[in-house]
C-alpha cells in the first residue's frame, strides 16, 4: 500500500489573496443580478427534448391493423384496445400505468404509434389519466406558457443553460423505422383445414382462396403481404409463420 | 417439429369433404347425419378442430349461431368418427394382455393410466400427459399434467361416470408441445383422436400416447347427479364411484350406495347405445377393470410405443405384473357387440 500524503492547500501570496477574494465577491455580485441557475423556469421555460425522447403517445388508425401488438408487448398493462364505431380494434392507453417504455411504438407494424417530446402527461385524477383513442390522435391540449426553450451546454468544464426564445417544436417527425421484410408462409400444408380465417383476417388482400373440383386453393401474394403477422396469430391451427422475405 | 426458416409454402391444397346435403352448411350436414340421428358419442372431435365454435348445449353438441358463424370448412365432418361410422368391437389386435397395479398411484383399479402416463413423461415419450379430473361435485375438468408430482391432486386418477372434454384440451395441447402429448379417454375419444391424427399431421406427429379406457357406456353430468342424489348419494361425501358385475357403487365417506347399472339404462348417453367398442381396439394401450384380480387394472398393449413404456415400467419396478384373463371380457365385449343392431336401426 501506499504510504498516505499530507493534503496541503495553495500557498498563495498577498497579491493572489486580494485577486481570488476580489472575483469571489464578483461572482455573488453577478449572481444576485442574474443569476446562473442550472434548473429550468418550467412552465415559463420548457427543456429542449431530444427527438428520441419517450413522451406522450400519438395514434394514427389509419395505419393501425389491429393486431394487437402494443397491448401484448406492454409490460405496464397500460393498453386496453377498444372497440371503435368501425368494429376494429383500437389502442386505449392508461397514463396511470404507462411507463413511457415505448415498446408499444417499437412493436407497432404499421407505424401507427408515435411519439412525442411531451413530458408532462399530468393529470387532476385518475380516471383523466385514462386516454381514450379519440384523445390519442391529436396533440393532447396544453397550455402553452413557454416563451423560450432551454438547452444545456458544456463550456469549458462548465454546465450552461442556453436559452433561446420561441416554442420547442413538440411533434417528433422521424422516418418510419426500418422493418425486416417478412411474409406469411404455411409450415404445414397438410394440417389446414381450410377455414380461411387467414383470408378473412388479411387486410392487404394477400391471402386468397379458390375451389375447384373438390380441392381448396390457398394462396399467399408474396407482394401483397405485409408481413404484419395477423393471419399468423389467428390460424386456427397455427401453421402459418412469418419468414423473412 | 420445428420447421426451419424459409421451409414455409405460399400456395396449397386443402381437400374438401363430400357434403350429402349440398346446399346446407357441413354443420348441418353433420347435425342431420350424427347429431339428430343419436348417433353423436359426445367425443367433441369435432369442437377441438372447428375455429367456429362447436361447444355442448345442454346434453347435445350444438353450434349456436352456427347461421353466422360456421365457416363452411368441413374440418367438423372429416374429423367426425361417426359422420361415415364403422363400428369396431372385439378385442383388436393386440401384442399383450397384462395385469398391472402401480406401486406408485392410487387410481380406480391399478392406477395403470396413471402410471402410463406418468412413466411416459419421465422417459421423454412425452412432455405433457392430458388427464380428466373433477370438481368437488364431480364434474369433469382437464389438466394438463407435465411432472409427476402434479398427481398430488388425488382427483386426476379415478373413473367419472360422465364426459370429459379430452378432445378439446388436445388441441390446445398439441398447440403447446414441444415434445409430445399423451392422453387417455373412452374408446369414441381414442377413435376421435385417430381421425385428427388420419387427416392432419399436425395431431399425428404430437399425440405420441393414447391411452383407451375399457367402456360399456357413459352418462350426461345433469342425468347423472341427479339420478344418485335420488339413490342417496351425497357429492360432498363422494369419494368413488365404480360399476363392478352389473352394480353402480357410490363409495361415500361415511358408507355406501349400491344399485344396478341397468336401474340406470333409461339415461345412457344416447351415442353409447350405439357404440360397440368395449375395449378400445384403436389405442395404443388399453385399459380397465374386469380381467383381472381386484386392485389391479387390465392392460392391453397394443402398439410398440406403449409396449416401450411397459418395458421401462418394468425396468424401474414401478409396478407389480401378473396375468390377465381376456375370456372375462368376452361377456361386456357381446354386450356390445350387440348395439350394432341401435345402429341400423336409428339410420
Ligand atoms: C365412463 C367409463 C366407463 C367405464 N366402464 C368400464 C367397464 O365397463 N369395465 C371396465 O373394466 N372398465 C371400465 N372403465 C375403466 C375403469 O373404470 C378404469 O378407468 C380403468 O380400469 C383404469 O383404471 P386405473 O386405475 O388403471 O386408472 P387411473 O390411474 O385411476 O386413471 C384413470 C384415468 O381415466 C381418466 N378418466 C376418468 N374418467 C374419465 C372420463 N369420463 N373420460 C375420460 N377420461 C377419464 C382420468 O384422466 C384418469 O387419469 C370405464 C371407464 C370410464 C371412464
Ligand atoms: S387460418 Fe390456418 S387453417 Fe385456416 S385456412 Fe388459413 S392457414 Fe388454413
Ligand atoms: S366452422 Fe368448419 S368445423 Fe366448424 S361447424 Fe363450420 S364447417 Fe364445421
Ligand atoms: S360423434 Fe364426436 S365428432 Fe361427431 S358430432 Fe358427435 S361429438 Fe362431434
Amino acid at each position: 500500500m501506499k504510504s498516505m500524503k499530507k493534503v496541503v492547500g495553495p500557498e498563495y501570496n498577498l497579491g493572489e489573496k486580494i485577486k481570488t477574494n476580489v472575483y469571489a465577491v464578483g461572482v455573488a455580485m453577478q449572481e444576485s443580478v442574474y443569476p446562473h441557475t442550472a434548473t429550468v423556469f418550467y412552465p415559463r421555460e420548457r427543456k429542449k427534448m431530444p427527438d428520441n425522447f419517450r413522451g406522450f403517445i400519438l395514434f394514427d388508425p389509419d395505419k393501425c391493423i389491429s393486431c394487437f401488438n402494443c397491448s401484448f408487448v406492454c409490460p405496464a398493462n397500460a393498453i386496453r384496445m377498444k372497440e371503435a364505431p368501425n368494429k376494429r380494434y383500437y389502442p386505449t392507453v392508461d397514463y396511470g400505468r404507462c411507463i413511457f417504455c415505448h415498446f408499444c411504438i417499437d412493436s407497432c407494424s404499421g407505424g401507427a404509434l408515435k411519439a412525442t417530446k411531451i413530458h408532462d402527461v399530468a393529470y387532476k385524477d385518475m380516471d383523466e389519466m385514462f386516454t381514450p383513442t379519440e384523445e390519442m390522435i391529436e396533440l393532447p391540449e396544453i397550455i402553452r406558457e413557454d416563451k423560450k426553450y432551454v438547452e444545456y451546454e458544456i463550456e469549458e468544464d462548465d454546465l450552461h443553460l442556453k436559452r433561446t426564445k420561441g416554442e420547442d417544436y413538440l411533434f417528433v417527425d422521424v422516418p418510419p423505422p426500418i422493418q425486416i421484410p417478412m411474409v406469411s408462409q404455411c409450415i404445414d400444408r397438410a394440417s389446414c383445414i381450410g377455414c380461411r380465417v387467414c383470408e378473412e383476417m388479411c387486410e392487404s388482400g394477400a391471402i386468397s382462396s379458390s375451389a375447384e373440383n373438390g380441392m381448396l386453393r390457398m394462396k399467399i401474394d408474396t407482394d401483397k403481404c405485409t408481413g404484419c403477422g395477423l393471419c399468423v396469430k389467428e390460424c386456427s391451427m397455427q401453421i402459418l409463420k412469418l419468414e423473412r422475405k | 417439429m420445428a420447421t426451419a426458416v424459409g421451409a414455409g409454402q405460399s400456395e396449397w391444397e386443402v381437400a374438401v369433404p363430400e357434403k350429402p346435403l349440398k346446399d346446407k352448411t357441413y354443420f348441418e350436414n353433420l347435425k342431420a347425419k350424427v347429431i339428430d340421428t343419436n348417433l353423436c358419442s359426445r367425443c367433441l372431435t369435432c369442437a377441438a378442430i372447428c375455429p367456429g365454435g362447436i361447444t355442448v348445449v345442454g346434453n347435445k353438441v350444438d353450434f349456436p349461431d352456427y347461421e353466422t358463424k360456421c365457416l363452411d370448412c368441413g374440418a367438423c365432418v372429416r374429423v367426425c368418427p361417426r359422420f361415415v361410422y364403422e363400428p369396431k368391437s372385439g378385442l383388436g389386435d393386440y401384442i399383450e394382455f397384462i395385469a398391472g397395479r402401480s406401486k406408485r398411484f392410487a387410481g380406480q383399479d391399478g392406477a395403470m393410466v396413471t402410471e402410463l402416463l406418468v412413466s411416459a413423461i419421465e422417459m421423454g415419450m412425452i412432455d405433457r400427459g392430458l388427464f380428466a379430473g373433477r370438481d368437488e361435485k364431480w364434474a369433469t375438468e382437464m389438466f394438463h399434467v407435465r411432472e409427476p408430482e402434479q398427481l398430488a391432486i388425488t382427483t386426476l386418477g379415478g373413473t367419472k361416470y360422465t364426459f370429459a372434454d379430452v378432445l378439446p384440451a388436445l388441441k390446445e395441447a398439441v398447440m403447446f408441445t414441444k415434445r409430445g402429448v399423451g392422453i387417455v379417454g373412452t374408446p369414441c375419444i381414442v377413435s376421435g383422436v385417430r381421425k385428427l391424427q388420419q387427416e392432419y399431421p399436425i395431431f399425428r406427429d404430437r399425440v405420441k400416447l393414447v391411452v383407451g379406457l375399457f367402456c360399456t357406456e357413459n352418462f350426461h353430468y345433469d342425468d347423472i347427479t341427479k339420478f344418485l342424489q335420488e339413490k342417496g348419494v351425497d357429492f360432498s361425501k363422494l369419494v368413488k364411484t365404480d360399476i363392478i358385475k352389473g352394480k353402480f357403487i357410490s363409495t361415500m365417506t361415511d358408507g355406501k350406495v349400491k344399485f344396478k347399472v341397468a336401474e340406470a339404462e333409461d339415461i345412457i348417453a344416447s351415442g353409447c347405445n350405439v357404440c360397440t367398442d368395449f375395449t378400445a381396439v384403436e389405442s395404443d394401450a388399453s385399459v380397465g377393470s374386469v380381467g383381472s384380480e381386484k386392485g389391479f387394472s387390465t392392460v392391453a398393449v397394443r402398439e410398440e410405443n406403449a409396449k416401450k413404456v411397459i418395458e421401462y415400467i418394468k425396468e424401474k419396478g414401478y409396478a407389480d405384473f401378473g396375468e390377465a384373463d381376456t375370456s372375462q371380457l368376452d361377456f361386456l365385449i357381446g354386450h356390445k357387440k350387440k348395439r350394432e343392431e341401435n345402429i341400423k336401426g336409428d339410420r
